[in-house]
């Protein structure tokens, strides 16, 4: 009986855990297929998934169309400066807030706190006239510095920051490290799984982000991937295929990325767990 | 050199060294959120278009407007609706699967890298990919529902489900991070405890509730907030996906406030009042609840 009853939890565990994966995999699995589909094969009614023969012409309609290399290379230096600058400064934000105690700790985490509730589009025109007045617009560090606090990887690190044992900066301290030291030394690798975790979402948050370079980037020599992406579909949403093949181009680095970052993770749970 | 070294001392104390520590965080938010915000409580005191040029004082009349405006009180209810079941739900799965999948086998780590997926996607590519799969004409889904002897459903067409399937949509979309998250806060709970339970033979389930739930709480306080504060602001699969139709069905208050502002007959003030008004109501939200995790949090120590 009870072997029974943990079979059928079991079974509904996969059908459960399958039923979200397929609703995941056709949608992302189509729009891959289709963007190397011929435009008739893409309209034709009823629909299949697979397609008889596989076609490279909309990424060719697709690369002649908008300068794709330049968005891809703007938005990479976009993003590798977003995201090691957040990991910076949201560890440094977030070990204090975690670790230390000082005056005025709960006013300046509630000023933050009420950062992030501001929505992106009540501060975006002063925002955007601040920034003139700062030269910083059309320039990378003008897209970059505004960007660099990530109130949620904030919030995400100091709850992790805050599971660590007490004991760690005393001993460190008889050690003689000074605070940067510990904070440097002893806490960052401890926290290896969670900058990961950190490091993906800022690179996706800076490869996605769409409203906020739009507004920042007035020439098309510093536009970004997602701007030019949704452009193009705005000025021609009457052929599928180039869209799918510009969907495909924006979504593959980005999960390259999320690949590798799986690897790191992976790595660094193990590397800790040997110097234990 | 004497003084130096005193100085090094002070800042070397941890009460002293944790201004360094926030400083950089402090100062980008203070210049680049604060400052702004402020500016924008003035524009939304003005009559003022995208030009910037006449602008006109109204004093409060813009915020007094939108509590009369049909559209806006649409766009409210729309957003309420759209993140009392949008939040629930995708914290929910989230939750589920990272209980189901918490470990760090080949398995569990490839699934879990499968329920990511949708993070990596732009919202553009959501919004194509999402309009196309479910288009009653070209796309898969509805074919195979009708395949099944179910009629044609325009999910993105017909004003009574096309909210619902934004809902979809953006669970779909963001479930995987709050996964992500979550499933790291489990990591992160001592084994030790999970054993002491064992010992004391409780079954996975009460495991899950008295160990893991109670080990996660903070992070879970998290992901909940953050989601409120998100849905609340949806916008961009929105825009990608249906504009805010069919018949505003779908508008949500950022939508609306974005089309106010850069749509045709542009109306900044307005729209940056609006906007404030969000702002009053995610800040609402979020400190009664952040007053309720606090007082939970200091329940558990």
């Amino acid at each position: 009986m009870r072997m029974l009853s943990r079979g059928l939890s079991g079974t509904l565990k996969w059908l459960f855990l399958i039923f979200i994966m397929l609703t995941i995999i056709l949608p992302i699995g189509w729009i891959m297929i289709s963007a190397f589909k011929t435009e008739v094969q893409i309209i034709r009614y009823p629909p299949h998934y697979f397609a008889t023969e596989l076609v490279l012409k909309n990424f060719q309609t697709l690369f002649k169309r908008a300068p794709v290399l330049l968005y891809i290379r703007n938005t990479v230096i976009y993003v590798v400066l977003l995201t090691l600058g957040q990991l910076l400064v949201d560890t440094m934000a977030a070990y204090a807030f975690a670790r230390m105690d000082f005056r005025g700790r709960h006013v300046l985490f509630t000023i933050l706190l009420a950062a992030m509730m501001i929505p992106f589009q009540v501060i975006m025109i002063p925002l955007f006239i601040e920034l003139s007045a700062f030269r910083m617009v059309n320039t990378y560090y003008g897209l970059v510095i505004p960007r660099l606090v990530s109130v949620t990887g904030i919030f995400m690190l100091r709850a992790y920051f805050a599971t660590l044992p007490a004991a760690l900066e005393e001993a460190g301290r008889i050690d003689g490290l000074r605070e940067a030291g510990i904070f440097i030394r002893i806490m960052l690798p401890l926290c290896m799984p969670v900058l990961i975790t950190h490091a993906v979402l800022s690179f996706n948050m800076g490869w996605n982000d769409l409203l906020y370079p739009l507004l920042m980037t007035s020439s098309i020599e510093k536009r970004m991937l997602a701007n030019g992406l949704a452009n193009l579909v705005g000025t021609d949403s009457t052929e599928y295929g180039p869209a799918f093949a510009g969907a495909v181009v924006s979504i593959v680095p980005a999960l390259m990325f999320y690949i590798f970052g799986q690897k790191y993770f992976v790595n660094s749970i193990v590397s800790s767990g040997i110097k234990e | 050199m004497e003084y130096l070294k005193r100085l090094d001392r002070y800042w070397n104390k941890p009460r002293h060294a944790a201004y360094l520590f926030v400083m950089p965080a402090m100062l980008i938010v203070l210049l680049f959120s604060i400052v702004p915000l402020i500016s924008s409580f003035g524009i939304s005191l003005f009559e003022i278009n995208t030009s910037l040029s006449n602008p006109i004082f109204v004093g409060f009349d813009n915020y007094s407007l939108a509590l009369r405006d049909v559209r806006f009180l649409n766009a409210l209810k729309n957003t309420l609706l759209f993140t009392l079941f949008d939040v629930p739900l995708q914290v929910i799965v989230a939750l589920v699967i990272a209980a189901l999948l918490p470990g760090k086998s080949f398995m569990d780590k490839l699934m879990r890298a499968v329920f990511f997926l949708p993070i990596v996607c732009s919202p553009t590519a959501i919004g194509i990919m999402w309009q196309i799969f479910l288009n009653p004409n070209v796309g898969w889904f509805p074919y195979m529902l009708t395949q099944l002897g179910l009629p044609k459903i325009s999910f993105f067409k017909d004003m009574h489900i096309a909210l619902y399937s934004i809902m979809f949509v953006s669970v779909w979309r963001s479930f995987g991070m709050s996964m992500t998250i979550l499933v790291a806060a489990m990591q992160g709970v001592p084994q030790s405890l999970y054993e002491a339970s064992r010992i004391d033979g409780a079954g996975k389930l009460k495991q899950f509730f008295n160990v893991t739930l109670p080990g996660i709480s903070g992070t879970l306080w998290f992901v909940l907030i953050t989601r409120i504060i998100g849905s609340l602001q949806v916008f961009d699969i929105v825009y990608t996906i249906t504009g805010g139709g069919p018949a505003y069905s779908t508008e949500t208050l950022v939508s609306y406030v974005y089309a106010r502002a850069f749509e045709q007959s542009s109306r900044l003030g307005y729209a940056t009042a609006m906007a404030e008004w969000l702002f009053l109501l995610i800040m609402l939200i979020t400190v009664v609840l952040y007053t309720r995790m606090n007082k939970q949090e200091a329940l558990d120590i």
